[in-house]
């Protein structure tokens, strides 16, 4: 056991964040979702700084990976590299067509990236399917309620998906959660990051307000239920999304991500609320990533199922009864 | 990053559910209902085989005859030996986790030559002397006062909710030395003989299995100077020092993954693993598990390589606070109407957040240490 990351993880994620810093700042993003835009630049500039096929690569795996798609869910980045790199590789090999989105049936709702798609995966059950999108399949929704560019696929192309195989199913929702769970964190990040940082310098009753033990209580709290979701989901990556790990990840993540979007917004209080401050970029997000695959709700029930089976609490059980 | 156990540990946990089968029975049920002495008998009984084993104080350094043994023995030690019928090692874990290290650190050359020794042997039993009647949370506001008068102090005041006052030998008391120094600066550690002249235990009845709680108070007790761990007036660096340690201690997490086996059996055996409110709820509660138990592994990590006490540690006693609650949700979840009457309860329910210190005062040390917001307005200083 050693839980610290290595040298080369820590170089990773610093250069990342340098890398994100200079090209994926709030007012690019803001800039970009007014027409429902995707960041075509900067998944060029992640690939052109290597940030592409570490998830399998000779020194690196999917911790590298996700902590890449950990910072750029961090900085509100509007790239699908989570679902390009941790998970279409797994299905289709390495350099998928970017973006790379990912649905569920019967994909009728609204879907990430869909819009802008060089191929769709669907989760059809014990398949997975793959469709490259093609102009017209997609209809865009309103991206002020969602934080992300997303569209609904037409029923032409639905039935046009084309089947990976008995079994891929699987293999799509375990990285698929891995994948949301990252992203998901990430974006409870930069929601937490700018919250703490508001409450350190907005004054009123004469001090800042983040003298107020009310305030001190609550992001305390969010910050262990956030550093919880941190540890599992790096568990999860470590063990290459094993089913149980990636969907507690998820699960424990999307059950997270509506309440740290309430309470920084609580904590913000009317400036929250306005297109200038940047919170609306992190928070709208939070909304479709906690439902994404459907919710808290369904990652727990496959999490239950496996971790609680009658074989699996035999199995675990300590010597203690 | 490494997630997983070396093959020297796994052998070391096969070992030690080997040595606890062995020193306990497969069937042990717990220490519950043994009047006092022969529950003292049987704990020192069973950390006299631990000691014999080289367990017992097997993470000291080897100068006070420990094994030096890693950090992450200690987590595995505590994973295994936390049992649903209570702690083997009765109140002995206390002298194992936070007492002995306190005296190695602060302690003088006789009181590391008394001291030390028979805590290793598994021979000697202390309480615990912090809280008071005014003093809970706000520790640092305590007002049993020690005069100093020769080469004694003298005690007078009281505490409460201390535990094992009916088995221990000493009692390991928190005083206020200099009373113009109203907080943390005029404290002092004193080591006191349970049968010291002038210290009287009340009982104090609990309602939720805490039947050990007592009101320990003083008139005139006479305590030598010799008997004092640290400075005078140097106590709160040895109560911070200590609880530190105390804050890891035990494997909250595993308590409640245990508690949570039972109640999934249950929910198979009423038939409600396929109701989607219960898959929920189990689902959650596991999340919370294993957040507390990872949270846990990353303040051990940090211990193992030799960073001092972080904030971590109150994330980590955080966690497995809500761990204990979420599970008890889902206790009424799956048991419903069956859990009343009997021991299907979870006491844990109303005394998780309450037990070694308020989680609010965690919450205070996450929030000015790991989040480095401002000391609050109002609220813990210390």
């Amino acid at each position: 056991m050693d839980l610290s990351l290595s040298t080369e993880q820590r170089q990773i994620a610093d250069a990342v964040r340098t890398l994100l810093a200079r090209h994926a700042t709030a007012d690019q993003t803001k800039a970009l979702l007014a027409p429902s835009g995707y960041d075509h630049a900067l998944d060029g500039k992640l690939a052109e700084a290597g940030f592409t096929g570490i998830a399998a690569g000779d020194e690196t795996g999917p911790i590298d990976a996700a902590l890449v798609a950990y910072e750029v869910a961090r900085a509100a980045g509007t790239s699908s590299y989570a679902a390009a790199e941790l998970v279409a590789p797994r299905l289709v090999g390495a350099n998928p067509k970017v973006p790379v989105a990912l649905a569920r049936l019967p994909a009728d709702f609204p879907i990430r990236f869909a819009q802008h798609a060089g191929l769709i995966l669907i989760d059809a059950g014990d398949e997975a399917r793959l469709l490259e999108a093609a102009p017209g399949d997609v209809e865009p929704v309103d991206v002020d309620q969602v934080g992300w560019p997303m569209g609904r696929l037409s029923p032409a192309a639905r039935a046009r998906a084309r089947p990976l195989g008995p079994g891929t199913g699987e293999t799509l929702r375990r990285w698929w959660r891995l994948a949301l769970a990252f992203e998901t964190l990430g974006t409870m990040q930069g929601a937490l990051d700018l919250t703490v940082k508001y409450v350190k310098e907005r004054v009123q009753f004469g001090r800042p307000i983040g003298e107020f033990q009310t305030l001190q209580h609550r992001l305390a709290e969010l910050t262990v239920i956030v550093e919880g979701a941190r540890w599992i989901a790096l568990e999860a990556a470590f063990r290459d999304a094993a089913p149980l790990n990636a969907a507690v990840a998820a699960g424990r993540a999307a059950g997270a991500a509506a309440l740290v979007a309430r309470e920084c917004h609580q904590m913000h209080g009317a400036i929250g609320l306005t297109r200038d401050y940047p919170l609306h970029l992190w928070s709208t997000r939070l909304g479709p990533l906690a439902v994404e695959m459907g919710g808290a709700r369904a990652h727990r029930a496959e999490a239950a199922a496996l971790r609680f089976s009658s074989q699996e609490i035999a199995a675990r059980e300590a010597y203690w009864r | 990053m490494d997630f997983d156990w070396t093959p020297d540990d796994v052998e070391y946990r096969a070992q030690l559910r080997g040595f606890l089968r062995e020193a306990l029975g497969a069937d042990w049920k717990g220490y519950g209902g043994l009047p006092p002495a022969e529950y003292k008998a049987a704990a020192g009984a069973f950390c006299r085989k631990m000691a014999e084993r080289g367990y017992l104080t097997q993470n000291w350094p080897r100068e006070y005859g420990g094994g030096d043994a890693p950090a992450w023995r200690a987590a595995i030690l505590s994973e295994e030996i936390g049992s649903p019928h209570g702690e083997p090692r009765g109140s002995q874990y206390m002298n194992v986790n936070w007492i002995g290290p306190a005296i190695m650190q602060f302690g003088s050359s006789e009181q590391k030559a008394y001291f030390l020794p028979r805590i290793s042997a598994g021979d000697i039993t202390f309480s615990q002397g912090f809280s008071e009647p005014d003093a809970g949370s706000d520790l640092a506001s305590l007002r049993t006062r020690a005069v100093r008068d020769g080469d004694d102090y003298v005690v007078n005041g009281e505490k409460i909710w201390t535990s094992h006052t009916a088995i221990a030998e000493w009692l390991f008391l928190l005083t206020r030395t200099d009373p113009a120094e109203k907080r943390s600066k005029g404290i002092t550690v004193l080591l006191v003989p349970m049968d010291t002249p002038g210290l009287k235990i009340n009982k104090v009845a609990g309602f939720v299995g805490e039947s050990a709680f007592s009101n320990p108070v003083f008139t005139d007790m006479r305590v030598p100077v010799a008997n004092r761990l640290g400075p005078e007036n140097g106590g709160w660096a040895v109560v911070r020092y200590a609880l530190a340690f105390e804050r890891i201690g035990v494997a909250h997490y595993r308590h409640a993954e245990n508690q949570l086996n039972q109640l999934a059996r249950e929910a198979h055996a009423r038939d409600l693993m396929d109701d989607p409110a219960v898959l929920a709820k189990l689902g959650e509660a596991w999340e919370a598990v294993e957040a507390a138990r990872l949270l846990y592994y990353r303040v051990v990590d940090l211990r193992d390589h030799g960073s001092g006490p972080t904030a971590d540690s109150n994330i980590a006693r955080v966690a497995g606070t809500r761990a204990y609650q979420i599970v008890a949700e889902a206790a009424d979840l799956v048991l419903a109407e069956h859990s009343l009457g009997g021991a299907g309860r979870s006491r844990f329910n109303l005394t998780a957040g309450i037990t070694s210190g308020a989680t609010e005062i965690q919450l205070d040390q996450i929030a000015t240490r790991f989040l480095n917001l401002p000391r609050p307005a109002v609220g813990a200083r210390d």
